[in-house]
């Protein structure tokens, strides 16, 4: 490391200090000089695309982009002469005279918009240019968001976030000149995109309403409403969530650029599953009456299942959570674990391995983040932890990593490997060569999944480990990750709480009388459970079944009783992510309907 | 009741929604202030069709068609000032959504494909004002002296640039007093 050289300069007559290497944007940002910017976001590379950011340094004739252009030990810059509002105001002027910002009909009006902003400060009220009103299109084929090319500036914020924050570089620029424009993959829409993974990086790093949230879409400008910080309780990375809400519901969720673990990026599931996607949330407690579910009162719904529970002194009583319960719930587990013959959490395909001698990987993002090598055995994060995909596909990219991915099927980081093995190889052949392309990696990172646990996976690791070796002073591997599949899994195992993977055998043991599920806002209501025939035939001979979710689904069906679980932005509490950090819960909403929070429907029933 | 003479004021509809007009009546009290200092001649609200020769004129709407250049040339060469109310005057907004399509189209939308249309022709008389081929803001065609932006605009940003104009000062739009939504 070269030692950082302090230097001072005088920004509009402000004696303001620096390091050099640091852009004017930079110095005046961190000395409180506020330069209006457009197409300049912290953490992506600078354009200086747009002009916004213009200063003068005293001495030179030229004006220059402040977010482009190293700040100089002893010099003068002005931010704010007469001239640089006026080309300010030009440049502005320029961009809705080139396509047809129309503000009344914008989703990103009235407060969320930087060009609107910028605009409203500089004191806009006509264009001096004739518009040019060209024939712009729109794509709104993406799941999640559209694109409406009337509205973009080409600041190219959501070009650089998908190369270097997602890393799979989907968006690009075509054409030349004022056709100029952004495109999807090879010039295709956001519905037909290979390479998109939904994750709305792009979304959340444009300044106009050019790229927006389909479900935030006029629900009222994201300026006006409430902000949460919460954590992502979809799988066990933890990222931070901003929630927006307005009028009891979630307008928009974004990723919290202020926590360390995401910076601001999200995954699809993270950003947009969690409330994007339709679902029919249970409102109502239920209980079953000539075999349908009727809507009872709370009082009713805990008396009838609380009477099924008691009456039959000689039942056999069991209880299975969902990996996703907080922290906080442990305690509630234990004190009525007496209630049950066996007390269960339900989790992923080969997880309950990892569950057995439950361990945190510290540090391990840091050190993702600097890796030359990663390794992925048994994990495929790009379905499961969209956020750690990223971190390798720009690991790769970016600072050249390798990648080498051993595990049962086809990924899509298949296509920045190095080696991609979906059927290991047992010959010698196969494992040199592996050793050859990591041979000279010093800070490799070994992550692995679930499936690692398994016979196969672990004799793909002995031969890893061997193959490493067999290459003399070779690579060292800086960290070992353990990836769970389930958000909380690690930490409901810490506390002894029994993982169980397979349903089945749970259930076999010996039958069970009372069954209690809690599935709280599992996305598919527990239905997962179920997906082998045979549990659901197991599951209508036990005499109970009381259900808690959030959503419906065949589980619910099934059940005697049903309570109305709270979801995600209705919960307080903690979750204890893989790295092993407690991250906190925060309610954003009132429980909806008279849902209630998991915890306290076991409370009322067994405390 | 001083002597000195009132200023004569003109409005203007091109083609907008007159939201700009709804959004000038909501002046409500101070409507009766503004009528002690100006005089009201030609306005859709008191329904004078010729524009007599006034002191401030006022146009809302983008310029769709011939008629409404027609009207627009008349109220600039009739008035001394003339102020752009509203976000279609100056920006063309909403009407000019049809500039992304084709007159012919525009047409067929409009007076064969529509809904409530059972059997339409486009019509063909020299009664009916001619559309342009795109839509325009007034100030491609005439010299504005002032805007107020807005769509429509606050009745406080209209009684705030009016009562500027009125004491010789020209508006000073910044983000407390202006929107374009």
């Amino acid at each position: 490391m070269i030692a950082s050289k302090e230097m001072t300069l005088t920004i509009d007559g402000k004696m303001c200090t620096g390091t050099q290497g640091q852009t004017i944007l930079e110095v005046a940002t961190a000395n409180g000089v506020q330069i209006p910017t457009l197409c300049y976001m912290k953490n992506l590379t600078p354009w200086g695309g747009c002009r916004m950011c213009i200063v003068e340094i005293q001495g030179s004739p030229k004006v220059v982009p402040s977010c482009a252009t190293p700040a100089v030990a002893g010099s003068a810059i002005v931010t704010n002469s007469a001239r640089l509002q006026g080309l300010r105001r030009l440049t502005l002027e320029l961009l809705f005279s080139e396509r047809n910002h129309i503000c009344p009909i914008c989703p990103m009006n009235k407060g969320d918009c930087d060009l609107q902003q910028q605009s409203y400060k500089a004191g806009i009220d006509s264009i001096r240019y004739p518009y040019l009103y060209p024939v712009q299109p729109e794509d709104v084929s993406g799941r999640y968001f559209g694109l409406d090319h009337n509205r973009c500036i080409l600041c190219t914020r959501c070009v650089r976030t998908c190369d270097e924050i997602e890393g799979v570089h989907t968006l690009d620029i075509g054409n030349r000149g004022v056709k100029n424009h952004i495109i999807v993959d090879l010039n295709v829409t956001f519905g037909e995109s290979v390479t998109c993974t939904s994750c709305g990086a792009c979304v959340a790093a444009c300044p106009t309403g050019a790229l927006f949230d389909k479900a935030a879409a006029f629900l009222g400008p994201l300026s006006k409403c409430q902000q949460t910080r919460t954590t992502c309780s979809e799988c066990p990375v933890g990222c931070g969530l901003v929630v927006y809400t307005k009028d009891n519901r979630v307008v928009d969720v974004f990723g919290d650029t202020e926590s360390p673990i995401n910076r601001g990026h999200l995954c699809a599931r993270g950003r947009y599953g969690t409330w994007a996607e339709p679902r029919k949330r249970i409102l109502q407690p239920m209980v079953r009456r000539k075999g349908k579910l009727a809507p009872v009162s709370w009082d009713e719904a805990i008396s009838v299942a609380k009477s099924a529970i008691s009456e039959e002194a000689n039942w056999e009583t069991g209880l299975l959570v969902t990996p996703r319960m907080t922290n906080e719930s442990v305690n509630t587990l234990r004190q009525i674990g007496d209630h049950f013959d066996r007390v269960g959490m339900f989790v992923a395909e080969n997880e309950a391995a990892i569950c057995t001698t439950p361990e945190f990987s510290a540090d391990s993002l840091h050190r993702l983040q600097n890796a030359d090598g990663i390794i992925l055995v048994g994990v495929d994060p790009s379905r499961t932890h969209g956020v750690i995909a990223a971190r390798i596909r720009t690991a790769v990219r970016k600072h050249g990593a390798k990648l080498v991915i051993l595990q049962g099927h086809r990924s899509d980081l298949d296509a920045y490997a190095d080696i991609s093995a979906p059927v290991v190889s047992l010959e010698r052949k196969f494992w040199k060569h592996l050793g050859e392309v990591l041979g000279n990696s010093r800070r490799l990172v070994l992550i692995h999944g679930p499936s690692a646990m398994t016979p196969v996976g672990i004799t793909i690791l002995d031969r890893l480990i061997t193959a490493l070796n067999a290459h003399g002073d070779a690579a060292k591997i800086l960290a070992t990750i353990q990836l769970p599949t389930s958000t909380n899994s690690l930490a409901l195992a810490t506390a002894g709480i029994e993982a169980v993977e397979d349903i089945s055998a749970w259930l076999d043991v010996q039958p069970l009388n009372y069954l209690q599920i809690v599935a709280g806002d599992e996305p598919d209501g527990g239905a997962h459970l179920l997906k082998e025939s045979h549990v659901r035939t197991m599951l209508g001979e036990i005499d109970y079944v009381v259900v808690q979710a959030a959503y419906e689904s065949v589980l619910t069906e099934a059940a005697h009783v049903v309570f109305p679980s709270a979801i995600w932005c209705e919960k307080n509490g903690s979750i204890t992510n893989f790295e092993g950090q407690e991250l906190s819960l925060r309610a954003a909403l009132p429980p909806h309907g008279e849902s209630r929070d998991d915890n306290a429907i076991l409370e009322t029933l067994f405390a | 009741m001083s002597d000195k003479p009132k200023i004569k004021v003109a409005t203007a509809w091109l083609g907008g929604c007159s939201g700009c007009h709804m959004s000038f009546l909501d002046l409500d009290e101070r409507l009766i202030d503004l009528a002690k200092l100006v005089e009201f001649t030609a306005s859709p609200i008191t329904d004078v069709k010729e524009i007599p020769h006034v002191d401030v004129g006022i146009i809302e709407g983008a310029v769709c068609n011939d008629e409404n250049e027609h009207v627009l040339r008349t109220m600039r060469a009739r008035c001394k000032v003339l102020i752009a109310l509203g976000d279609c005057a100056m920006t063309g907004n909403i009407p000019a959504l049809r500039n992304q399509q084709k007159l012919q189209e525009v047409f067929e939308r409009a007076y064969v494909e529509s809904e409530s249309t059972q059997v339409g022709e486009v019509p063909d008389s020299s009664e009916v004002p001619k559309l342009l081929t795109k839509v325009r803001p007034i100030q491609e065609f005439v010299k504005v002296d002032a805007c107020i932006p807005g769509c429509p605009p606050d009745a406080d940003a209209i009684w705030y640039a009016l009562t500027e104009l009125l004491a010789g000062r020209a508006p000073q739009w910044n983000p407390t007093n202006m929107r374009y939504d």
